[in-house]
């Protein structure tokens, strides 16, 4: 049996849908006798549905509205059999999965077999927002110079309003401990963080970052040193600074 | 005065829950204008938000089919007691989008099996209480989720837009499991107080260092 702080550090988990199914029902049957965690569940709650509306706004193609009413239109008595079989109605992605396994499988399995999983993971999702930048209709470039406390610094700036920034940086100096270098997209109104900036001993480094999609259009991005784990505002020195 | 200002606030949100209940009501009677009407006012947002998830567009313009599918062939059965329809929408589109990569992990993975279809989650139903955002609203968490520490904004994107438990978060971030949960809390927290208090700048559950460990 888990205690109730041991129960409680689950709730975020339960409302979040990332409890295995053992979990899920030891928390389930501690929320039904205990209101301390029922209240912290409708408390927890609607942050986690507003993470929905945090993602750029994008509209589906417009083709796609006939598609779908005419699909739905149809199909009222297809419904039923689509209901007893889900999985026939995933025919035609199934053929795209495979083509991306096939395509992708091959380098994933070298890489298994190293043991590297989460790495890769880690890395994979970071390429696939990367890449969807970098095909972004709506891509501009910022190119960063370094300050005068690292003028060999370089860095771009590739930024998309609806799809988030992609940030690459070379020739940085290593941060001290203790200190963290932290992008900036700067706004008329506020400078906005990006996020940290993790670099490799040659004090280089690529990083994709979300950024909101209302955002004010930048008038520049930034790159300070600031305390590790990063600042709400910059408070430290310039390493580059960029404009469009 | 400020329940005054936040019933003035929410007022634009009953009356379009109003509106979608109707149109479920409408769509379930067999109206085809409904349908449509459900889909110019609810696209934008589940499609957004299953591209998010998939980053594929073809696979999210599945996956938007497969929701309002599902959408129009449950609308008679939309029970107005558990939850907004755009909460309903989005915990369908969030499901359906989730369920498409895990599948695609599984197969990357070589592994079958053991992967719960998300939607029969009883967790992620809305709530009664949730309610849609005003851009005010929107705004302040975006800002408080950029700012907050890495990793904890990392263990709560990887729990939400790729489904991932916490333990597969925790080796995923090659973190102890008691700290990633500690850190999805913390930032969650930190969510809800900037949906709380929407005119706050930077409302914080502590300072930006305390995630920083």
């Amino acid at each position: 049996m888990s205690t109730h702080d041991e129960l409680k550090a689950n709730a975020a988990g339960y409302v979040l849908g990332g409890l295995d199914a053992a979990e899920r029902r030891e928390f389930e049957l501690h929320l039904a006798e205990c209101a301390e965690c029922a209240a912290d569940i409708a408390s927890l709650r609607p942050a986690i549905d507003a993470l929905a509306a945090t993602v750029p706004q994008v509209s589906p193609r417009p083709e796609v509205r006939a598609r779908i009413l005419r699909s739905v239109g149809a199909a009222g008595d297809r419904a039923q059999s689509r209901r007893n079989a889900p999985q026939m109605r995933a025919g035609g992605w199934l053929a795209l999965a495979a083509a991306i396994v096939i395509a992708v499988g091959a380098g994933l399995y070298a890489l298994r077999v190293q043991r590297q999983m989460a790495d890769l993971q880690a890395r994979f999702d970071q390429q696939r927002a990367t890449s969807a930048v970098l095909s972004a209709p709506d891509l501009a470039r910022i190119d960063l110079q370094g300050q005068p406390v690292a003028p060999d610094a370089r860095a771009r700036a590739l930024w998309s309003r609806t799809r988030g920034l992609v940030f690459t940086a070379a020739n940085l100096p290593p941060a001290p401990a203790g200190k963290a270098y932290q992008v900036w997209v700067v706004t008329a109104q506020m400078p906005v963080s990006a996020g940290l900036l993790t670099t490799d001993p040659s004090g280089g480094g690529t990083q994709y970052y979300y950024t909101p999609p209302d955002i004010a259009a930048p008038v520049a991005v930034a790159v300070t040193l600031e305390p590790a784990g990063g600042v709400a505002a910059p408070t430290g020195e310039k390493y580059l600074v960029g404009m469009p | 005065m400020w329940l005054l200002a936040a019933l003035a606030r929410m007022q634009p949100a009953a009356e379009s829950q109003a509106e979608d209940a109707a149109c479920l009501r409408r769509i379930a009677s067999g109206d085809q204008a409904a349908a449509g009407e459900l889909y110019d006012r609810h696209s934008r947002a589940l499609y957004s938000l299953i591209l998010r998830i998939v980053a594929d567009e073809t696979e999210a313009e599945d996956v938007l089919q497969e929701v309002f599918a599902q959408a129009f062939r449950q609308a008679s059965r939309y029970d107005a007691t558990r939850g907004v329809v755009a909460a309903w929408l989005l915990m369908m589109a969030r499901s359906r989008a989730i369920d498409r990569i895990r599948a695609k992990r599984t197969r990357f993975e070589g592994r079958t099996g053991e992967v719960e279809r998300i939607d029969q989650m009883p967790d992620t139903q809305p709530d009664a209480a949730s309610m849609m955002l005003t851009e005010e609203q929107t705004r302040s968490v975006q800002r408080a989720l950029g700012e907050l520490p890495l990793m904890q904004r990392m263990a709560i994107e990887l729990a939400y837009y790729e489904g991932l438990s916490h333990s597969e978060i925790a080796e995923r971030l090659e973190q102890p499991l008691g700290t990633v949960k500690t850190r999805i809390r913390l930032g969650l927290l930190k969510l809800r107080d900037a949906l709380t208090h929407p005119n706050a700048q930077s409302p914080r559950v502590g300072g930006p260092m305390e995630g920083a460990t």
